[in-house]
């Protein structure tokens, strides 16, 4: 699903990511974690699209990113979920319409738009608050629909920087759930996070990154 | 799909300038100002092509007689102008009629020609060619053939004035082209600017859209509209504007250069229509314009 050859990143001469080859099969679940400034966020940003790599090449789903143009990038974006860690939600919209702006730049049809949204927002517990808007939600409710909003369209892989950062143990456990009954449908899950907490007795594999390098790698 | 999609386009549009209002109304406004510019000389320069091409279609010719010019050369005068294809006298002015006329047209000032005799203007037979083209009249031969006659002075006809003014509606088109050429490029940035600044407003919306798969057009096309209903609204309200005060104008007669110029007429169908399409093109590309700038940043 995801291939990185020698894939290297700088910001002016600080390096975030140094030499980094690494793959992940479909339907994998992984936890990318390390120190801040390791390079968590950097690496999700390259294989996302957001930032371009210095050297090195990736490839989505055979699909190789220095050698695609704009649309096309635009075009496989939809095929990815990815949950920000700051959350992302348009604040001057309503819950349901955050999460169906995604199919809604595809141009689906408007009934199953409503249709494949409420069972995003039932499949994370946010029913009936549809008409609510993101700031009168609690942390852990924006996460949520910023969860329904990568999930909507059945994404292939589905990426997540610090999706529990700000909530208390009891959401984090849900969300995982939720994360994990994403993954046993087929998707394949990424999640960075420094939370140590989480990774223990997960049984999922696990690359520790340190100084934008893979410094350490538990298999599952 | 297509059909869904632009129904999203145009309630994005709607939407983005019901949000931004007052920077929208401002933008209308500025665009308003300067079609109504634009209207006027197109209508000030349609009128005046019109007046031409009616005083182009009739000639009229004044034959000045020499002082103490005889009854018989005056006889003759006339029965040469008579027999003039198309020609019509219009009437005899004598030396005295002149100076009545002319006290008439001067009105007020009248009072400039105290102390002339009344005898100190030429008399003159006025002609007038209607319908010049069916009879193929070449006024300068008939100008050469009146002056060689015993008796007669000078003749003028309406042509070489209208020659003249043609050559100021020359300079008038150039200047008016200019300015219509200005104030284009002033809406072009007018409208950039403002949907620059809606684009800008709306920054981290645009960035959401990009990470969850919007492709550029999806992005750029509502702006494209709202762009183009600035300046079709921009367009209409000019024209309306210049409508009523078309209105307000026609109900008085109007003097130019002394002359009652009674038929003004308003822009055709088609100068309207160019108008709110030259409106409208100049909205669409300015939006174009600050899209090309934004996604290029």
């Amino acid at each position: 699903m995801i291939q990185l050859f020698r894939v290297s990143k700088s910001y002016g001469t600080n390096k975030a990511l140094d030499d980094i080859t690494l793959r992940m099969r479909k339907g994998e679940f992984v936890f990318l974690t390390g120190a801040s400034g390791a390079g968590k966020t950097t690496l999700l940003r390259v294989i996302f699209g957001t930032a371009k790599p210095t050297s090195g090449q990736i490839l989505i789903d055979g699909i190789n990113l220095s050698r695609i143009n704009r649309l096309k990038l635009d075009l496989l974006r939809r095929k990815i979920g990815f949950i920000f860690q700051d959350f992302k939600l348009l604040n001057s919209k309503t819950i349901f319409q955050n999460v169906a702006l995604a199919l809604e730049v595809t141009g689906e049809r408007t009934a199953l738009i409503r249709k494949k949204t409420s069972q995003a927002l039932k499949a994370v517990g946010l029913s009936g608050k549809e008409k609510a808007f993101p700031l009168e939600l609690s942390g852990g409710e924006q996460q949520r629909v910023a969860i329904a909003r990568a999930i909507i369209h059945e994404p292939m892989l589905l990426i997540a920087d610090e999706p529990t950062g700000n909530l208390d143990p009891d959401i984090t456990k849900e969300i995982m759930i939720l994360f994990r009954s994403i993954n046993m449908k087929g998707t394949t899950v990424v999640i960075a996070t420094h939370n140590r907490e989480l990774l223990k007795d997960t049984g999922q594999r696990v690359i520790i990154l340190d100084k934008g390098r893979v410094a350490e790698e538990i298999t599952a | 799909m297509i059909i869904r999609l632009w129904i999203y386009f145009f309630k994005s549009a709607f939407s983005n300038i019901l949000n931004n209002r007052l920077i929208h109304l401002i933008s209308i406004g500025t665009i308003t100002i300067s079609m109504l510019l634009f209207g006027s000389f197109l209508l000030l320069s349609m009128n005046l092509n019109n007046w031409i091409k009616e005083w182009g279609e009739s000639l009229s010719m004044s034959v000045y007689l020499k002082n103490g010019v005889n009854e018989k050369a005056k006889k003759e005068i006339e029965s040469a102008i008579k027999k003039l294809k198309g020609a019509e006298i219009k009437g005899f002015i004598s030396k005295e009629q002149a100076m009545i006329n002319l006290r008439e047209g001067l009105g007020d000032q009248a009072g400039l020609l105290d102390g002339l005799e009344d005898t100190v203007l030429p008399a003159s037979f006025e002609i007038i060619f209607k319908e010049r083209r069916n009879y193929n009249v070449d006024p300068r031969s008939i100008k050469i053939s009146l002056e060689k006659m015993e008796g007669v002075d000078e003749v003028q006809y309406s042509e070489q004035w209208m020659q003249r003014f043609e050559g100021v509606m020359d300079v008038f088109r150039i200047v008016g082209l200019s300015i219509g050429g200005f104030l284009c490029i002033a809406v072009l940035f007018i409208t950039s600017n403002t949907i620059k600044l809606t684009i800008y407003s709306r920054k981290d919306e645009i960035e959401i859209y990009k990470l969850i798969g919007a492709t550029d057009w999806f992005v750029k096309i509502p702006c494209l509209i709202e762009g183009s209903i600035q300046g079709l609204l921009g367009g209409l309200a000019a024209l309306l504007i210049l409508f009523l005060a078309y209105a307000a104008i026609s109900l008085k007669t109007i003097n130019i250069f002394g002359l009652p110029v009674i038929n003004i007429a308003f822009l055709s169908i088609e100068g309207s229509i160019f108008i709110i399409l030259l409106s409208l093109t100049l909205g669409f590309f300015g939006g174009l314009i600050s899209l090309g700038r934004f996604f290029r940043s």
